[in-house]
C-alpha cells in the first residue's frame, strides 16, 4: 500500500501540519489510514474450523456481571432489563447464560389443579415433587377407571341387591299397610279410594259403584250425615297417613343412601388405600384423596348410571364421549406444570407476552350451546412453567401485548399467579366465573429490550424500578485489538459450527473482521451485532455453494457484502445518476463564490449511504443576521438550527470585536426537499459564507463535512465512510479530475474504513481525504489563499482570507452608517 | 316396523286411556302393536263418571301429598280431567308418529265399561294395567277390570315397557275355538316381541295323542321359540310355577274367570307380567 500523498492532490494542501499519528493537517492521508486492514497473516489458522470456539460473546463484561449477579441474589424485585442494541446477542447471550445458571439449581415442582368438592368455582393447587403430578393425574385416571367396573358390581351382587330390596320392601310394606288398612276399613263402610288426577278422594258406594248424587240426596238426612261423618273421620286417617310419607320417602332414601355408602366404601377401600399409600409423604394430597373419597360415595350414582344416554337419542360420537366423561371430570387431576422431564430450574422465553400466555387462560367447551369450563380447562402460562426458574421476555412485545405488562407487574408485586381472564381482570364480566387458587411465585424475569425503553420506563413507570433492580447494559462495539481480532475469529468458527455452515479461509475471516469495523463506522472497533454476522456469514455460504466450493473465500464474503449493498441501492444509484445528467447540480471541478459541496448521510432501511449537497451562500447590507432558509421553511431540525447559530457565534467572535457586523446572510441546501437535521454540515455552511463574504471562490472539486465550534474548531462528525464514498461516487458519474477529494474532520480520521474503489483512488492519486482542525485550514484547502493570522491589534495581513472578509465587514458597516446618516437626516427634516 | 303382518287382521288397535292410570307404556305397546298389524291406532280417554259423581257431594275432598285436603268441585274435576286427556293425546300423536300409524283419538264420558262398548272383536284393546302409585309404592285398584267382562276381542292390559325381558306364558286348556284364539294372539305377540312362547297345558291335553302337531300347525306362520310345559292342576301350584317362569307377558281366555272381570281380577293381580285376556 502507497503511504505517500498522491502527488496531484497533495499539491492542493496548505502544508503538513502536525495532528493525529501518521498524517498532517490539511494534507492527503496516506491510503493505509484509509482503511485499516485485518492482516490475514497475522490469523494463526488456515481455515476457521481449526480455531476452538468462542465461548460467548465479546466484550460484554459488564452485562454479564450484571446478569450472573442477579441470579445470584435473593430477594423481590432482583429482575433484570438487558438493554443493547437490536441484533448484539443479548437474547441468546441471556438464555445461554441463564441456562447454564439453571443446570445447576434444583428442579421446581410440578403444580396441579383439582376439583374443589366444597365449591367447584375455585378448584385447588397442588404441589407435588417433580414428576409426581402426572403420576397423581394417572393414578386418578385408573381409579375412576376401576371404580367404574367395580361400583356396578359391588351393586349388582346378591348380597347388596337383597338389603336394598329389604329396604324397599320394608318402606312398600309400609306405605301398602297404612293406605291398605285404610282402604279395607273404608271398604266395610261402603267407602271406596278413588284416585283423581292429583291425588286421591273417598267416596260412597253402593253395590260396589259410586253412589250418584241424586241417589244420594234420596236417602235420609240422617242416612246422608252419617257417611259424611264417616268419610271425614276416614278422610282424616288418610290424610295422617299421606302426612306421614314424605317422612316415609325420606327414611327410605336415608337407608338407601346409606346403605350406598357402606357398599361403596366397602368396594373403594382398598383402592383408594392403594392410592393414599403412594401419596402418604404429601399431606395436601392426602387431603384431596380424603375429598375424593367422600364425594365417590356422595355421588356413586354416576358409577352406577349406563354410559350411553338414553335409547333412541341419536348423539354424535363426541357429544356422547363428552356427556360420559363429564360425569367423572372433577376427579381428574389437571397438571398445568409438569416437571418430570425437567432437569434443573426452567428457562422460558415466551415470544408472545401476553396476559394470558403470561398467567395463563381459562378455557371453554361448547356444549348444548351454552359455553362452560372447570378446573381441568386452566391454562399455565408462562409464569408457570417459569416458576422457580428463569422467564425471558422481550420488553417491547410485552409493552405492546395485550395487558402483558400489568399482568406481569401484578404477579411479580404480588408473588403469586392468579388465572384470571381477561374480563374478571377488567371487571367486565358479571358472570360466575373460576377463581382458581393462585400459585406462589418465585421467578426472576430477564427483560431484553432497546435501552431507549429502558430509559423511559425508568421515567415513567414507578413500579419498573422497584421490580426491575438489575441492568445489563450491552455493548454494540467493542476495541479493536489482536486480542479481539483473535476472539472474533473463534466467534465466528462457532457461528459456522451452529449454523451448519461451510469453514471460512483466513482472508474470509480477515474481510468479516474489516466488515465489522465499518458497521460500527470505526476502524479501532469492532460491531458486537451477532445478526449482522450470522446473515453475512449464511450469504456467504450461499456464494460458495454456488460456486461450487467447500471453503468460504474472499472472493465471496466480498461477493455477499456487495449483494447487501446492492440489493438497497436503488435509490443511491438513482441519485448519483440525476448527479451525472445534472439533474441535481453537484459540481466537482471548478471554483465558485459563495458554493461548496456539504455531505449528508441517507439511511433507508438497512441501507446508509452518502448524499453530496449543494451548500450556498449570499451576503447583503443588513443588521448581522444570518438567514437559515431551511430552518425559515420548517425543513430544518433543532441540530440543524444550532449549527447555523454557532457559526454566526464564530462569526461575530471573529470580525465582530472591532465593527459593527452589518450584513444579512442566507445559507441554504440547494435542491433539498426533505428535512435538513444535524450538525455535520455546518463548517461547509460556514466556508460558504465566508466564501461569499471573501468573495474568494471554492474549489468545487472537494466535498466538505464536519461541525464547526464557536472557536472555529472542526469537530467529528457520523457517517464518514459513507459521506466520502458518497461523494467518490458523483466524481465518478461526473468524471474524475485528479484534483478531487474530501475534507474531514482530523478527528474523523480514526473512523475511517473506506471501500476498496475509494482506497485504490487516493492510492492511485485521483481522489484525497483532507484531515483539518480548524477552519482556517479548511478555508486555505478550499480557496487556496491563506487565512491570515491576526496580529497584536487584531488586523489580519493583507491579501489573507480573513483580512479579506474583515474589509467586507468593514464596508458594510460604513454603508450602514452613511444609510443611518441619511435615514438620520431625513428624519429630521420638517 | 317389519316382519309379517299378525295372522289374523286386526281391524283397530283401541287403546283406553283415562286420568288415573299410567297410560305410556299402554300407548307404546298399542302403537307398536298397530304399526305389526298394519291398523289404525285409536285413543279413547275415559272421563271416569265415577269422580264426577263424587265432585258432585257436598263434602268431597281432594288429599295430596303436597297440600291439605281441598274441596274436589265439578269444575276442578273437569279441569284436571281434560288436561289429563291432552296429555293422552299428545302421548298418543307422538308414539303414532314415532311407529308410522295412522291414529285417532276420541274422549268419553261414562262408566269404564260402557266406554269401551263400540269395540268390535275384531279390535284389540290395550289398557294400561296400573294405577298411578301414591307415595312411590301404593297403587288403588286399576278400574279397567270391569271393562274386560264387556270386551269383545282381545285385551292386553300393559304393566310394563315394551324393552322389558321375558317370555310370553299363555294357559292352554283346550283345543276349542277359543283356546285357537288364544294361541294365536299369544304367537303374534312374542312373534312381534321376538320373544318365546311357553304353552302350559294340562297333563290330559299334553298327552293327547297329536298335540304336538296341532300345536306346530297352528303356529306355522309364527316363527317362535316354542316351550310346552305341562302345568300343574292344583290352582296354587300352577300359580307358582308360573311365577318361577321369566314370564313377560301371560295369555288367559276368557273362560278360566267365566267372563268376570273380579276373578280375572284377583287370578292376574298374582302376577306383575302383562296379561292377554281373548274372549
Amino acid at each position: 500500500m502507497n503511504d505517500q500523498p498522491a502527488s496531484g492532490v497533495a499539491e492542493a494542501g496548505v502544508g503538513p501540519q502536525p495532528a493525529g499519528p501518521g498524517f498532517a493537517l490539511g494534507q492527503a492521508l496516506p491510503p493505509a489510514l484509509l482503511y485499516r486492514r485485518c492482516d490475514p497473516a497475522e490469523l494463526p489458522f488456515a481455515l476457521c474450523s481449526e480455531l476452538e470456539e468462542a465461548p460467548g460473546l465479546i466484550g460484554q463484561e459488564r452485562a454479564v456481571e450484571a446478569l450472573n449477579f442477579a441470579v445470584r441474589i435473593r430477594g423481590k424485585g432482583y429482575n433484570v432489563y438487558a438493554l443493547g442494541a437490536s441484533g448484539s446477542g443479548r437474547h441468546s447471550m441471556v438464555e445461554d447464560l441463564l441456562r447454564r445458571k439453571a443446570e445447576r439449581e434444583p428442579t421446581p415442582p410440578d403444580w396441579c389443579y383439582v376439583n374443589n368438592f366444597d365449591d367447584a368455582q375455585q378448584p385447588r393447587r397442588l404441589q407435588l415433587p417433580p414428576g409426581r403430578g402426572a403420576a397423581l393425574a394417572a393414578a386418578m385416571k385408573r381409579l375412576v377407571e376401576e371404580l367404574r367396573a367395580a361400583l356396578p358390581a359391588a351393586f349388582e351382587r346378591d348380597e347388596y341387591r337383597a338389603r336394598h330390596e329389604a329396604i324397599e320392601q320394608q318402606f312398600k310394606q309400609r306405605s301398602e299397610e297404612a293406605f291398605g288398612a285404610l282402604q279395607r276399613g273404608a271398604e266395610a263402610k261402603n267407602i271406596t279410594l278413588l284416585r283423581t288426577p292429583m291425588g286421591l278422594a273417598l267416596a260412597p258406594t253402593r253395590d260396589g259403584k259410586v253412589l250418584a248424587p241424586e241417589l244420594f240426596n234420596e236417602l235420609p238426612p240422617a242416612e246422608r250425615e252419617r257417611i259424611q261423618h264417616e268419610i271425614e273421620a276416614i278422610q282424616s286417617d288418610l290424610e295422617g297417613v299421606m302426612r306421614q310419607v314424605p317422612l316415609w320417602e325420606r327414611e327410605h332414601r336415608d337407608a338407601v343412601q346409606a346403605l350406598n355408602r357402606e357398599t361403596t366404601g366397602f368396594a373403594i377401600a382398598h383402592l383408594m388405600e392403594e392410592l393414599r399409600q403412594g401419596y402418604s409423604d404429601l399431606p395436601e394430597v392426602a387431603r384431596y384423596l380424603d375429598a375424593v373419597e367422600r364425594d365417590i360415595k356422595e355421588n356413586v350414582d354416576d358409577f352406577l348410571a349406563p354410559a350411553a344416554p338414553e335409547a333412541g337419542v341419536p348423539m354424535p360420537g363426541p357429544m356422547l364421549h363428552d356427556i360420559e366423561d363429564a360425569r367423572f371430570r372433577r376427579y381428574q387431576v389437571n397438571v398445568i406444570v409438569d416437571n418430570g422431564r425437567q432437569h434443573g430450574a426452567p428457562v422460558i422465553y415466551e415470544d408472545n407476552p401476553t396476559h394470558q400466555t403470561l398467567v395463563g387462560r381459562v378455557e371453554h367447551l361448547a356444549r348444548f350451546g351454552a359455553l362452560v369450563t372447570d378446573f381441568n380447562l386452566l391454562v399455565a402460562g408462562a409464569l408457570h412453567r417459569a416458576n422457580g426458574g428463569y422467564l425471558v421476555l422481550d420488553a417491547l412485545k410485552l409493552l405492546t401485548g395485550n395487558f402483558g405488562w400489568a399482568s406481569l407487574k401484578r404477579a411479580l408485586n404480588a408473588g403469586q399467579i392468579r388465572i384470571e381472564t381477561l374480563e374478571q381482570l377488567l371487571s367486565m364480566a358479571s358472570t360466575v366465573a373460576l377463581e382458581a387458587e393462585p400459585i406462589p411465585l418465585d421467578v426472576r424475569v430477564v427483560l431484553v429490550g432497546p435501552p431507549t425503553l429502558y430509559y423511559l420506563l425508568s421515567a415513567n413507570d414507578e413500579e419498573f424500578g422497584d421490580l426491575f433492580k438489575i441492568a445489563a447494559d450491552f455493548e454494540d462495539r467493542v476495541e479493536r485489538t489482536p486480542e479481539t481480532t483473535l476472539l472474533y475469529a473463534r466467534l465466528i468458527c462457532a457461528m459456522t459450527g451452529r449454523e451448519k455452515l461451510r469453514p471460512l479461509d483466513r482472508d474470509a475471516v480477515a474481510r468479516i473482521i474489516e466488515q465489522a469495523a465499518r458497521l460500527v463506522g470505526d476502524a479501532d472497533k469492532l460491531s458486537t451485532s451477532l445478526r449482522a454476522f450470522i446473515d453475512l456469514l449464511r450469504e456467504s455460504d450461499q456464494f460458495a455453494a454456488d460456486a461450487g466450493k467447500e471453503v468460504v473465500g474472499l472472493a465471496e464474503v466480498q461477493a455477499a457484502i456487495d449483494a447487501q449493498f446492492r440489493r438497497g441501492d436503488r435509490i443511491y444509484r438513482r441519485l448519483q445518476e440525476e448527479i451525472g445528467r445534472k439533474t441535481i447540480r453537484i459540481e466537482t471541478d471548478g471554483e465558485e463564490i459563495g458554493q461548496v459541496n456539504g455531505l449528508s448521510v441517507i439511511s433507508l432501511g438497512t441501507l446508509a449511504f452518502g448524499q453530496p449537497s449543494r451548500i450556498t451562500a449570499r451576503v447583503r447590507l443588513g443588521r448581522g443576521e444570518v438567514v437559515d432558509i431551511e430552518r425559515e421553511v420548517a425543513l430544518g431540525g433543532p441540530l440543524h438550527s444550532k449549527g447555523v447559530l454557532i457559526l454566526s457565534g464564530f462569526l461575530g467572535g471573529r470580525f465582530g470585536k472591532n465593527r459593527p457586523l452589518s450584513l444579512n446572510a442566507s445559507l441554504v441546501f440547494e435542491q433539498s426537499y426533505g428535512g435538513v437535521d444535524g450538525d455535520s454540515a455546518s463548517a461547509a455552511e460556514l466556508f460558504a459564507l465566508l466564501s461569499a463574504l471573501a468573495e474568494a471562490p471554492i474549489k468545487q472539486s472537494f466535498a466538505l463535512t464536519g461541525s464547526v465550534d464557536q472557536r472555529g474548531q472542526i469537530q467529528a462528525i457520523g457517517g464518514v465512510n459513507e459521506k466520502i464514498e458518497g461523494f467518490f461516487d458523483s466524481c465518478r458519474v461526473t468524471g474524475f479530475t485528479g484534483r478531487q477529494g474530501v475534507i474531514i474532520p482530523a478527528s474523523n480520521v480514526r473512523h475511517l474504513m473506506l471501500r476498496r474503489d475509494v482506497v485504490a483512488a487516493a492510492e492511485e492519486g485521483r481522489f484525497a481525504i483532507l484531515p483539518i482542525d480548524t477552519v482556517d485550514q479548511g478555508l486555505e484547502l478550499l480557496t487556496g489563499i491563506p487565512a491570515g493570522q491576526p496580529d497584536a491589534g487584531g488586523e489580519y495581513p493583507a491579501g489573507t482570507l480573513n483580512q479579506r472578509i474583515a474589509a467586507r465587514l468593514d464596508a458594510f458597516a460604513a454603508k450602514a452608517a452613511e444609510l443611518a446618516r441619511l435615514a438620520s437626516g431625513l428624519g429630521a427634516r420638517p | 316396523m317389519n316382519g309379517p303382518p299378525m295372522a289374523r287382521p286386526i281391524e283397530r288397535v283401541v287403546v283406553r286411556l283415562d286420568a288415573a292410570s299410567e297410560s305410556r307404556a299402554a300407548i307404546d305397546t298399542a302403537a307398536r302393536l298397530a304399526a305389526r298389524a298394519k291398523a289404525p291406532l285409536h285413543g279413547i280417554f275415559v272421563e271416569d263418571e265415577d269422580l264426577l259423581h263424587l265432585a258432585s257431594l257436598p263434602f268431597a275432598r281432594q288429599i295430596t301429598l303436597g297440600a291439605d285436603a281441598e274441596p274436589l268441585t265439578t269444575e276442578h274435576v273437569e279441569l284436571h280431567l281434560r288436561v289429563a286427556a291432552e296429555r293422552a293425546r299428545r302421548e298418543l300423536v307422538a308414539a303414532a308418529k314415532r311407529h308410522g300409524v295412522t291414529f285417532s283419538f276420541e274422549i268419553v264420558r261414562g262408566a269404564s265399561e260402557s266406554a269401551l262398548a263400540g269395540a268390535s272383536e275384531r279390535d284389540l284393546v290395550v289398557a294400561g294395567g296400573l294405577a298411578r302409585p301414591i307415595a312411590g309404592h301404593f297403587r288403588v285398584e286399576c278400574r279397567c277390570w270391569s271393562a274386560i267382562e264387556v270386551t269383545p276381542g282381545p285385551f292386553l292390559l300393559v304393566r310394563h315397557g315394551w324393552s322389558a325381558s321375558g317370555d310370553v306364558v299363555m294357559l292352554l286348556r283346550d283345543r276349542t275355538p277359543a283356546s285357537v284364539r288364544l294361541l294365536e294372539a299369544a304367537a303374534q305377540i312374542a312373534e312381534a316381541r321376538d320373544s318365546g312362547l311357553t304353552v302350559m297345558c294340562p297333563p290330559a291335553l299334553a298327552g293327547a295323542a297329536g298335540f304336538e302337531k296341532w300345536l306346530a300347525d297352528r303356529l306355522a306362520d309364527h316363527p317362535v321359540r316354542l316351550q310346552i310345559e305341562v302345568g300343574p292342576a292344583e290352582p296354587d301350584a300352577l300359580h307358582r310355577r308360573i311365577g318361577e317362569l321369566d314370564c313377560r307377558l301371560l295369555a288367559v281366555g276368557v273362560g278360566l274367570a267365566e267372563g268376570r272381570g273380579d276373578r280375572l281380577r284377583e287370578f292376574a293381580e298374582r302376577f306383575a307380567c302383562d296379561i292377554l285376556v281373548v274372549r
